[in-house]
């Protein structure tokens, strides 16, 4: 499996073996004792069209990890962008600046694939708008092969705004190509688990023995999870009604004493930033593993970065 | 059954699209941009609609005078009418007759439904994946949305 030149867009374009080929590659760059000179004098574009803080910097860290650099922009205002020039001519131009690698982050769903087309060299999505994250993706997936032991046969249980939320959509469309997992949506009616993805679930999940459920009180579930993947409700989407907010963030909280009877081995996880929905008194629990999660986002691009400059195979 | 005599006049070189549901006719007119054809070559095209079908009851029919549309070019008109059948006429003879097959990826002929996709911010072409063909289900190459039915809304298309 060769992932030199390859663009990293979509989850939808890795198959189970790629995923898992990816992962395994994680914990042996992670520790490699040469790490430091794996990228010397490659350098990474950075085009961050959007804000972004744990995804940036630990991209930047990622290619300083492996003795590269990094150049680019993190704010469209001070590049032509503002003057209206077209993605298209953005990325092209970066192209020709002797670049090895791009990441893009961008509002506007589709970009990153655009972008791929544009660029000779590989592109990495770093979310395009509400459409894909892979790295996110990958290093939840990560994470809940480091805590398990395995991504086959889990009980995972995702909390909160499931409409809106674009990690819970692209890890249960990343555990469709597992097998025998178990998962639960939590989220109050309005912002359920789109019905499409629901249905994809049960179509797919019958092949692979996947089953899906809904429900809506965390404490129904948290004896029988492995993992509780826990979303903040994102407030700006639902602007005009904080009444509705307010009220779903004290339903949808987890606090220490709720964890009283859940398996040794669980794991709350949380893609960040989390709000209200996880009480501080949760982080000095076994079970919080949300900001080792946060921390293996720089492994799992260290990897990436690594394998697509084909620095490692 | 009252005789209905209004025809359409056999041509002699070009495409006959046949077996066109009813009312569909305006949408594949658009699609294969016939428009676009007719003014630039000035050659004839005639568009029937409710024709009587023994098959489908009604029927439009499009009689282009014209050869340089291909079958891999008819083709998307199977996303509109999966039992339309393409005719090619030479000399006034059938020289072939193909049933339209619904092909596995389309171009710039649909608008994306997604208003966040970069298609409808820039000039960017539509590229559409085919993942569905009962009912016709597209995907957007660009922001993975994928939509059926009425969300699919055909764009005219404007040159050769």
């Amino acid at each position: 499996m060769n992932f030199q030149g390859k663009d990293i867009i979509s989850m939808n374009d890795l198959t189970r073996e790629e995923i898992d080929h990816i992962l395994a590659k994680v914990d042996q760059v992670r520790n490699l004792p040469e790490k430091g000179r794996l990228c010397a004098g490659k350098v990474c574009a950075m085009m961050f069209f959007e804000p972004s803080t744990r995804t940036r910097t630990s991209f930047e860290v990622a290619m300083r990890n492996l003795g590269g650099e990094v150049g680019g922009f993190y704010d469209r205002k001070i590049t032509s962008a503002e003057k209206d020039e077209s993605l298209w001519d953005t990325v092209k131009m970066h192209d020709g600046y002797g670049f090895n690698v791009i990441v893009i982050r961008h509002p506007l769903k589709g970009a990153a694939r655009l972008a791929a087309e544009a660029a000779e060299i590989p592109v990495i999505n770093a979310g395009d708008g509400p459409n894909q994250h892979p790295t996110q993706t990958l290093l939840d997936l990560y994470s809940l092969q480091e805590t398990q032991g395995r991504i086959d046969g889990l009980t995972i249980a995702m909390v909160g705004d499931l409409a809106n939320g674009r990690t819970v959509h692209s890890m249960t469309e990343a555990l469709l190509k597992y097998t025998d997992c178990r998962m639960i949506f939590i989220s109050p009616r309005d912002l359920a688990m789109p019905r499409f993805l629901i249905d994809k679930c049960r179509k797919v999940g019958a092949q692979r023995n996947i089953t899906v459920e809904e429900g809506s009180r965390i404490e129904d579930y948290i004896s029988e999870v492995d993992v509780l993947y826990m979303t903040r409700i994102q407030v700006e989407r639902l602007e005009e009604r904080m009444a509705v907010v307010e009220k779903l963030r004290s339903i949808y909280r987890l606090e220490a004493g709720m964890l009283r009877n859940a398996r040794p081995t669980m794991k709350v996880m949380h893609p960040l930033p989390r709000v209200t929905e996880i009480a501080p008194d949760v982080d000095a629990t076994p079970h919080a593993y949300y900001f080792e999660q946060a921390r293996n986002g720089l492994f799992v691009r260290e990897t990436l970065l690594a394998l697509i400059l084909g620095a490692v195979q | 059954m009252k005789e209905r005599p209004i025809t359409i006049a056999k041509i002699r070189n070009g495409i006959v699209i046949d077996h066109i549901p009813a009312g569909e006719a305006l949408a594949i007119f658009q699609v294969l941009g016939l428009n676009a054809l007719a003014r630039e070559t000035g050659d004839i095209i005639a568009v029937g609609v409710n024709f009587d079908s023994a098959s489908i009851g009604r029927k439009d029919i499009i009689k282009v005078e014209n050869l340089s549309l291909t079958l891999e070019m008819l083709n998307v008109v199977a996303l509109i009418a999966p039992h339309a059948t393409v005719s090619r006429i030479e000399d006034g003879e059938v020289k072939e007759k193909n049933k339209v097959t619904i092909p596995q990826e389309v171009g710039d002929i649909v608008i994306c439904p997604d208003r966040f996709c970069i298609t409808n911010h820039e000039e960017v072409p539509g590229k559409f994946i085919v993942i569905d063909g009962e009912p016709v289900t597209l995907k957007c190459y660009y922001c993975e949305t994928e939509f059926f039915g009425p969300l699919i809304r055909y764009k005219e298309r404007r040159s050769l």
